[in-house]
């Protein structure tokens, strides 16, 4: 059995099995807890789905109660086929013709040629046009079941997709600030330099007119990939991003500004392996238990022989999970890495391995 | 298999419902033979998938969102999974997705509720570090799980509020045996310690497991 799923994996000479699985001996102040807190526990029935399970009973005995008149009847059909020919020629579904809508606008932002102000309120971004905010305009977006986009001035967003299972914006310039209660995965941005997908609530991105980017997440958890290279920013923490070399490493933003300038240096500047190491060094040295999050990045990051360096200094801020061995994390084994990234408390990292093949690279 | 529409009981023939008392066994495969035939209208595959998983999503909600508002946010992790299951690409990986979308409402949830306050474990932690003195009511020590570090939070609400086991939360979660293990652990002996509580009787840690 593979260990990872082995229920006794993280089992050690018997230690608190009553607290494991109620085998042993009963810790008493655990059962006193358990039975404190038994009127938090869950204990409601099912509750009624009506909007998904009235619908098809619905529609079906509206059939079966009614009678169509032929000519009503035909008339469906005949509406049916012309939307359905209508829609094929456009080329697109109904969900990509969803939209968001522009709530509030302070200032002036434009839609093509359109002008939209704080006294036209309104308005609609549809999939394939661009919404531009001006040097001193904000504008704000929601879309029901997705969320809620803020954008700041001198920002220019356009809209991919809308589908049903998919939402996909691509930031070319400027801020925007994400709220966003859609399903994690489902909401995507692109960016010059990284594709950001939403895996939690709330986040910020900013992307500079060079490509580069930033996003500091404030709830939840956010990812960023650009060519297979990935990570992962829960909330407090920050990632940068640059053209062609894609997301750099997380950190917390209260990290040391020692260990935050090395970081920059170790992502982003060539400057030989012997200032690499050097950089690597620093950001060993100042990093704090909480920069375990950095550390578990750069394990996949710095160079085969540098990586027990990191292994060592990760072990000593987070101690990995019993399935962790080394050995394993050395040679990179990916349910290693992961299981150890669980351990961390950040979340679990198997939303993103199981969406993050369905996402396609920036689409520029 | 596969039962029809409005078929309560097609499940249920099935023995499916015998697996709840081995939840880490074939809890993949099991999931996704529900999930179809919930795609395929069937009710009762529905009501088996909340049975399943309502505790899991109780528990993850309890984590950070006021008792009082937990049922109907219950209610809308449930309705946001059953309009997203379209977009589910492997059934197997349903338990992760949940709670995924679970703990994205009750992030959304604090955040309306609280706009002005982050919730990390440092805030977290700052409050726990002022946290007056034991209170063994049923509410005080739900509070001081709450201001245990997000790690240990989840993990401990599961096994000590809905009654979850490890294998169980570790099944309906997706995380490895192991990281929940470790947790719940850890989690309990910070609890032990804010409650002043002795600590456990042996003195190893499952920790040392790994040197």
């Amino acid at each position: 059995m593979d260990e990872n799923n082995n229920p006794k994996a993280g089992k050690a000479g018997g230690l608190d099995d009553y607290l494991w699985d109620r085998s042993g001996p009963v810790d008493p102040e655990i059962q006193k807890i358990e039975v404190l807190l038994k009127e938090f526990r869950h204990d409601s029935p099912e509750p009624v789905f009506p909007e998904i399970v009235a619908q098809p009973r619905k529609l079906f005995s509206q059939f079966r109660i009614s009678w169509f008149p032929v000519l009503g009847a035909a008339a469906a059909a005949l509406l049916i086929l012309c939307a359905t020919v209508l829609l094929l020629q456009n080329g697109r579904s109904n969900d990509e013709k969803a939209g968001w809508n522009i709530s509030t606008v302070a200032g002036t932002a434009r839609i093509g040629t359109s002008i939209l102000n704080g006294h036209s309120a309104s308005g609609r971004l549809d999939v394939g046009q661009t919404l531009e905010t001006g040097d001193q305009s904000h504008a704000s977006l929601n879309a029901e079941g997705v969320g809620l986009i803020e954008m700041d001035a001198d920002t220019r967003l356009r809209l991919l997709a809308m589908g049903k299972d998919r939402q996909r914006v691509a930031l070319d310039r400027g801020t925007i600030h994400a709220h966003i209660w859609a399903p994690p995965g489902q909401f995507v941005v692109d960016t010059p330099s990284a594709v950001t997908v939403d895996l939690g609530c709330a986040y910020t991105l900013k992307v500079d007119d060079s490509g580069a980017g930033i996003v500091r997440t404030s709830l939840g958890w956010v990812g960023f990939k650009l060519n297979g290279r990935e990570a992962f920013i829960p909330a407090g923490a920050a990632c940068a991003t640059r053209p062609k070399i894609g997301p750099g490493t997380p950190y917390f933003e209260n990290a040391p500004a020692k260990f935050r300038a090395a970081l920059a240096r170790f992502d982003f500047t060539d400057a030989g392996p012997q200032q690499r190491f050097a950089d690597l060094a620093i950001i060993l040295a100042q990093a704090r238990a909480h920069d375990a999050l950095t550390l578990w990045h750069l394990l996949s990051r710095v160079d085969a022989d540098q990586r027990g360096l990191v292994y060592d200094k990760l072990e000593q801020l987070a101690t990995p999970p019993m399935d962790v061995t080394k050995d394993g994390i050395l040679r990179l084994d990916q349910p290693m890495l992961d299981s150890w990234w669980n351990s961390l408390g950040f979340d679990d990292i198997s939303v993103w391995r199981h969406w993050e093949h369905s996402w396609s690279e920036t689409s520029k | 298999m596969v039962s029809s529409p409005g078929d309560r009981g097609g499940l249920f023939a099935a023995g499916l419902d015998l697996i709840v008392s081995d939840p880490s066994a074939n809890q993949a495969a099991e999931d996704a033979e529900i999930i179809q035939a919930a795609r395929n209208g069937d009710r009762s595959a529905f009501g088996h998938l909340y049975e399943r998983y309502a505790r899991m999503v109780h528990g993850v909600l309890l984590t950070k969102v006021p008792f009082a508002d937990v049922d109907d946010l219950v209610h809308d992790t449930f309705v946001k999974a059953l309009r997203g299951l379209s977009g589910l690409r492997e059934n197997g990986r349903f338990g992760p997705w949940l709670a995924a979308i679970a703990r994205n409402l009750a992030n959304d949830h604090y955040r309306r509720s609280v706009p002005e306050t982050q919730l990390d474990d440092e805030s977290m932690a700052a409050q726990g570090g002022s946290f007056p003195g034991p209170d063994m009511s049923a509410a005080g020590v739900f509070d001081a799980i709450r201001r245990l570090p997000e790690a240990y939070r989840e993990p401990l609400i599961l096994r000590l509020v809905e009654g979850m086991t490890g294998p169980e939360i570790a099944a309906r979660t997706g995380l490895t045996p192991g990281s929940v293990r470790v947790n719940l652990h850890r989690g309990m002996q910070q609890l032990r310690a804010r409650l002043k509580l002795p600590p456990a009787a042996e003195k190893e840690s499952c920790d040392e497991g790994n040197k």
